[in-house]
């Protein structure tokens, strides 16, 4: 049987179109629903857009939630594509470095999160300890318990653990290059450098693409480190829109101002996304 | 049911009771955090995916209209206190629970060294001060610990001091007044304190300031009575026998802890609802009350704290019923969690020097009044 005709209209089903379509009923219920339903609950009172443009801890966290995106992902990719760029250089040892460096990433992130937690403790932690150890005053050290420190602290875990993410793709890319046009420009002459910057990037640019893009929305997203490092303190100091999401619909029970703000969080990731693709593009 | 050690003895309750009346019962055992939402889920949508709840008292106010009343009050050997957050209204309504784990904030301190500087038990907080100086400098360790984490440990940790001071968050006609100059006095009174305390416990939960207990560096703190056993745990503490429990310093007004009871209560979309009022009510027997006491759950019955034999095996119950007997329950809102987080979130930023007490205690009281204006 190649096609299935449907007799009342005269047409016909395309092919396979029901072995796909119980797949299309699960999908539909698992995510087009709940989409939907989140869609009315926000719009079910209509304050709960208006109550977002007078909401100060909204805009604290949205505005946290942009400089830890911004700040972890320059970051991570620039410690990504340096190792990437090192380790593709070397003669031997490459799989074992590669293997290494993922072991971070292989952490769940709650776990990864409550180590750092225990390494961060101002009196107790392995930080504070050896850097007392070698000498240094650690009474103003308070990581993520300081105002000041709390959102650094938070990203420097974030680098910690997703550089290797970024480290993976780029290395890939890499690797995926061909070596033609890399000889050729050795064979003119370009040192290692301009090599780089005018043939490897350029080449390597889908891959940065897509490495940048993963990572900006998971970031944006942000929830696991900051629920056990912070719980979002001192005071806001690292207080994120994912968190006071969480917090809004399952701790006050205010699920259509979450979904409200999950919209918004939704829309600035796409604005994201797209500016991150048409800055790439004009470059 | 809460998955940590408030949750231990009912769970055992529960299963021994199943046996005894071949009923099979199915123990959900949630983490702190996600528990809350479980419930309030499955009451809204009454769906009677479970016949027995397990319930923190501030929870009850924002669940009672989905609870099934009580067939039966109970008896009068529950301490007061416990009983009054069982009922909606608070304090004179019906009872919609029972409770079981009878939670109230103890005053932890460090008998020995009291004794080395020829210090009486703290009666106020300026003795408590006054001794966190006095230790701290003479011992070279901290002479107070907190936490002052945002949402529910700054606010458990500020209670206190704030009613000691003569403040309140909400008073009886509902109206904020966290921002009276009792309340700023209270908050400025915490961050002197916060001088002696360990660097960064403006990021402390529970876990860190009784580490600092436990390893000896620290003097003081308001602690919860499921710690009571890792003081004197040799496996965990540096300070065994050290540490004495006592009710909360006074200051302008007596000495009051946080309420922090468990309940347990039957929702009503239950299924199964004559078998798990059944439940409730032999589980909170004072037999059972004292086998689960044995198994390390505050009571909330009078008879279970006063047992002799149970006073010689738990040094501190004289002081957990005097300090269960006079605590205060956090205000009887619905809104609770969002005002708790709110007022949180001041008292936080105040302890980590990014806001001056006042500003802080106006900035809390203009949030507060939002929260309740919304609803």
């Amino acid at each position: 049987m190649s096609v299935i005709a449907a007799p009342a209209r005269g047409r016909r089903v395309p092919e396979g179109f029901w072995w796909v379509f119980p797949s299309i009923l699960v999908l539909l219920a698992l995510s087009i629903y709940p989409l939907l339903y989140a869609v009315k609950l926000s719009l079910a009172d209509r304050r709960n857009f208006t109550r977002l443009l007078s909401d100060r801890l909204f805009f604290t966290a949205g505005v946290q939630t942009i400089v830890l995106t911004l700040a972890a992902l320059a970051i991570e990719f620039a410690l990504g594509l340096a190792l990437a760029v090192l380790i593709d250089s070397l003669a031997r040892g490459r799989t074992f470095f590669r293997t290494a460096l993922l072991v971070p990433m292989l952490l769940p992130p709650v776990v990864a999160a409550v180590a750092w937690r225990l390494i961060y403790n101002p009196q107790f932690g392995v930080l504070n300890g050896s850097l007392r150890r070698l000498g240094f005053d650690t009474s103003h050290l308070t990581w993520t318990s300081g105002e000041g420190s709390a959102l650094a602290s938070v990203i420097l875990v974030d680098v910690w653990e997703w550089t290797p993410f970024l480290f993976l793709l780029l290395s890939a890319g890499l690797q995926a290059i061909p070596t033609e046009p890399l000889e050729a420009a050795r064979v003119d002459g370009a040192g290692a450098w301009r090599i780089f910057c005018d043939v490897t990037l350029p080449l390597l640019k889908p891959t940065i693409v897509l490495a940048l893009l993963l990572r900006g929305m998971d970031l944006v997203r942000i929830f696991d480190q900051i629920f056990i490092l912070t719980q979002g303190g001192p005071g806001t100091a690292t207080e994120t829109v994912s968190l006071y999401i969480y917090r809004t619909a399952f701790r006050f029970s205010n699920f259509g101002y979450a979904a409200a703000m999950s919209f918004v969080l939704l829309a600035a990731t796409l604005l994201f996304s797209r500016g991150l693709l048409k800055a790439m593009r004009a470059r | 049911m809460n998955a940590g050690v408030e949750g231990t003895a009912l769970k055992a309750a529960a299963q021994e009771w199943g046996a005894a009346h071949g009923v099979h019962i199915e123990v959900v055992e949630l983490p702190y955090a996600n528990l809350f939402e479980k419930e309030q889920l499955d009451l809204s949508s009454q769906t009677g995916a479970y016949d027995v709840i397990m319930l923190d008292d501030p929870w009850f106010p924002s669940m009672a209209g989905d609870l099934a009343k009580l067939p039966r009050p109970p008896d009068s050997d529950f301490v007061t206190s416990c009983l009054n957050v069982c009922r909606n209204p608070y304090q004179s309504g019906e009872y919609f629970a029972l409770p079981y784990v009878g939670n109230a904030q103890l005053f932890f301190y460090r008998k020995d060294l009291f004794e080395k500087y020829k210090l009486g038990p703290p009666q106020t907080w300026d003795e408590v001060l006054a001794a966190a100086k006095k230790i701290g400098a003479g011992e070279k360790m901290y002479g107070y610990v907190m936490r002052a984490a945002p949402g529910n440990a700054v606010v458990a940790d500020f209670m206190p001091l704030l009613w000691a001071f003569g403040g309140d968050v909400i008073d009886a006609t509902g109206k904020v007044v966290c921002n009276s100059p009792a309340a700023v006095a209270a908050l400025r009174f915490m961050l002197e304190l916060g001088k002696y305390s360990p660097p960064g416990y403006a990021g402390f939960n529970a876990d860190e300031v009784s580490a600092h207990l436990l390893e000896g560096d620290a003097a003081m703190s308001i602690n919860w009575p499921a710690w009571i056993a890792a003081m004197d745990d040799p496996a965990k503490s540096k300070v065994v026998g050290k540490i004495e429990f006592s009710p909360m310093p006074s200051e302008r007004k007596p000495g009051v802890g946080e309420l922090g009871a468990w309940l347990v209560a039957v929702p009503k979309g239950s299924k199964h609802g004559s078998d798990a009022f059944d439940f409730i009510y032999w589980a909170t027997e004072p037999a059972q009350m004292k086998e689960a006491a044995l198994r390390g759950n505050p009571p909330t019955r009078r008879s279970v704290f006063e047992a002799p034999d149970l006073i010689a095996k738990f040094r501190a119950f004289p002081a957990q019923l005097a300090s269960l007997e006079a605590a205060r329950p956090r205000p009887r809102t619905a809104q609770w969690n969002e005002i708790e987080n709110s007022f949180g979130i001041y008292l936080s930023k105040a302890n980590a020097g990014a806001m001056d007490p006042l500003q802080a205690m106006l900035a809390a009281a203009e949030a507060i009044g939002t929260i309740l204006e919304r609803h």
